[in-house]
């Protein structure tokens, strides 16, 4: 394998370093490259992906807080990336390309300007780390991948402009019920039990979206009234200290979906946004660098070139990945969140690596009963736990039905 | 790194019985409770985020699936539906979630008879001090504000 001739110190430092000469095939965001014929078109493809890095001087978040994110922010960064990648899939499509110094469609710079580095942007560091707060984060705390998933699902919400339904699947398990019920809110699932927020917190979110999208229907897109695009975020923890090598392969083969929006992860400590892998290598986008924050100009077009990544990517072996991580998909259409499923249901039958999460059709339903699941915020259900744990000998704990 | 709590982190269980002791142990158990699994839940020891449990020994319904253990431990330790929490094996990964505890405990008991699980949540991301940093920009590493960091991280 040709691109195992770089050492483990060429990769950490040597970022600049070209992309490898190999025969094998480069994956990035579900589309195939050939390292040796289309480097060109392979840099060009990471160029066009929205990068995000540590910004200086940017107005104090909060108004009195911090006024740069290095050091900090870098999972945030990861959050807007993966975000970002989804707004292109959404507004310009996955082949679209960038070229710098060209004036670019108007979605672009709708697009870029729900990230500048200002408190009202739609999910601005200033948004991010202070919708955190929500989620016990105090501002310029260190992020998860959970973390800032949960913060860009609240945040989506206030999107209208996109109107995408961000659903973060908890506990490894993505319920194809739950997405549907999600990004189809006006029709009428009349199910057992969509009791509230029974059901891992997307109850919850189907209902404030209810709430806030009106007349959705009377939308000027005809595919929104079908299906609200999807950005599906799936946090998981693929081993303890190290990931478990039994999950490798199907890593590498969320990178190959057509519904690819990448993984954020990193090494210990430091964030990156995976975008795809060749080899034993996966290629990323590194926030970890400090530019000056950049002001829209009078007609709202934004200088652009600092967030576009235009040397070739980063690349790290794929065991160095901290296994902490969220994957993420997105699905324009009904029938493209179909097409995922059935991907994933072919892959967990095919043998040669651990499926890192489930898809199942429907929450069991002695679980969205609320009478077994209470997580309303006051815990009130002491006496039911009471049922769960009702005889102890001396040292074990004997959990009853 | 945020400071790390040494207070709560005893010495593994295997570590604080013996092999014989414990397989002993799981013999009894298993003969006074044969529809039950015996499972050991540790907490991940440089977990930070997650409460520790009570207990560490459970002797859990062989026909209770994944989820519903999940549920349960998470409703223990009152977290919220958006918290992380996983629930790893032997080690080893995340079981399906749709499993039985007698189908989990078949395939990943350990020797002395326990079913081994760990508990975590997700690791945090921020920047380590003398971590070297791609610097190509006009910002670039000499232009951290050390100070900002130390208080935040």
């Amino acid at each position: 394998m040709d691109a195992a001739t770089l050492t483990y110190d060429t990769l950490r430092f040597g970022e600049f370093e070209d992309f490898p000469e190999t025969s094998e095939p480069v994956w990035i965001l579900g589309k195939q490259f050939s390292a040796l014929t289309e480097k060109d078109e392979i840099l060009s493809d990471i160029a066009s992906r929205l990068w995000f890095t540590y910004r200086k001087n940017f107005p104090p978040i909060g108004g009195t807080g911090p006024t740069s994110d290095t050091g900090w922010g870098c999972m945030l960064r990861c959050g807007q990336m993966i975000l970002g990648e989804a707004l292109v899939h959404r507004h310009l499509g996955r082949d679209w390309r960038w070229v710098s110094g060209q004036r670019q469609r108007e979605e672009y710079s709708s697009i870029l300007n729900a990230f500048i580095d200002k408190k009202d942007s739609y999910y601005s560091i200033h948004q991010i780390a202070q919708m955190g707060v929500g989620e016990g984060k105090s501002i310029g705390q260190w992020y998860g991948p959970n973390t800032v998933a949960q913060v860009l699902k609240k945040l989506a919400v206030f999107d209208s402009w996109s109107r995408m339904a961000v659903h973060v699947a908890m506990d490894n398990t993505v319920v194809i019920e739950e997405i549907k019920k999600l990004c189809m809110p006006w029709l009428d699932f009349d199910g057992a039990g969509c009791s509230e927020g029974a059901v891992g917190g997307a109850g919850v979110g189907a209902r404030e979206l209810n709430g806030c999208l009106g007349g959705a229907c009377a939308l000027a897109e005809e595919e929104m009234a079908l299906w609200r695009p999807l950005v599906l975020l799936i946090p998981l923890r693929l081993g303890l200290t190290d990931i478990n090598e039994a999950y490798i392969e199907t890593l590498k083969q969320c990178f190959m979906l057509p519904q690819s929006l990448g993984v954020i992860g990193g090494k210990p400590n430091s964030a990156h946004y995976f975008i795809g892998f060749v080899g034993e290598e996966l290629i990323y986008l590194d926030p970890h660098t400090t530019q000056p924050a950049v002001e829209p100009s009078e007609d709202s077009q934004v200088p652009d070139d600092s967030y576009h990544c235009q040397h070739p990517p980063c690349r790290m072996h794929i065991c160095e990945l901290d296994p902490s991580i969220a994957a993420g998909f997105f699905c324009r259409t009904e029938d493209d969140f179909d097409d995922w499923c059935a991907h994933i249901r072919k892959l967990s039958c095919c043998k040669g690596g651990l499926p890192m999460f489930e898809l199942v059709d429907s929450q069991p339903s002695h679980l969205v009963s609320a009478d077994v699941l209470n997580l309303t915020p006051d815990f009130s259900d002491s006496d039911r736990l009471e049922r769960f744990f009702d005889s102890e000998d001396e040292e074990f704990e004997i959990l009853s039905l | 790194m945020p400071p790390f709590d040494k207070t709560q982190h005893p010495k593994p269980f295997k570590q604080r019985k013996s092999f014989a002791i414990r397989k002993h142990e799981v013999a009894g158990i298993r003969t006074k409770f044969p529809t039950k699994v015996p499972v050991i839940i540790e907490r991940y020891q440089r977990e930070q985020y997650l409460p520790t449990l009570d207990k560490t020994k459970f002797l859990v319904p062989q026909e209770l699936t994944m989820t519903q253990f999940v549920t349960i431990l998470r409703n223990r330790m009152t977290l919220m539906p958006s918290q992380a929490f996983y629930l790893l094996l032997h080690n080893k990964g995340i079981a399906s979630m749709s499993l039985t505890m007698a189908q989990v405990y078949k395939e990943y008991r350990d020797e002395d008879g326990f079913l081994y699980m760990t508990y975590a949540s997700q690791e945090m991301f921020g920047q380590c001090l003398n971590l070297t940093q791609g610097s190509f920009s006009a910002g670039g590493a000499g232009d951290f504000s050390g100070t900002k960091r130390f208080l935040y991280n």
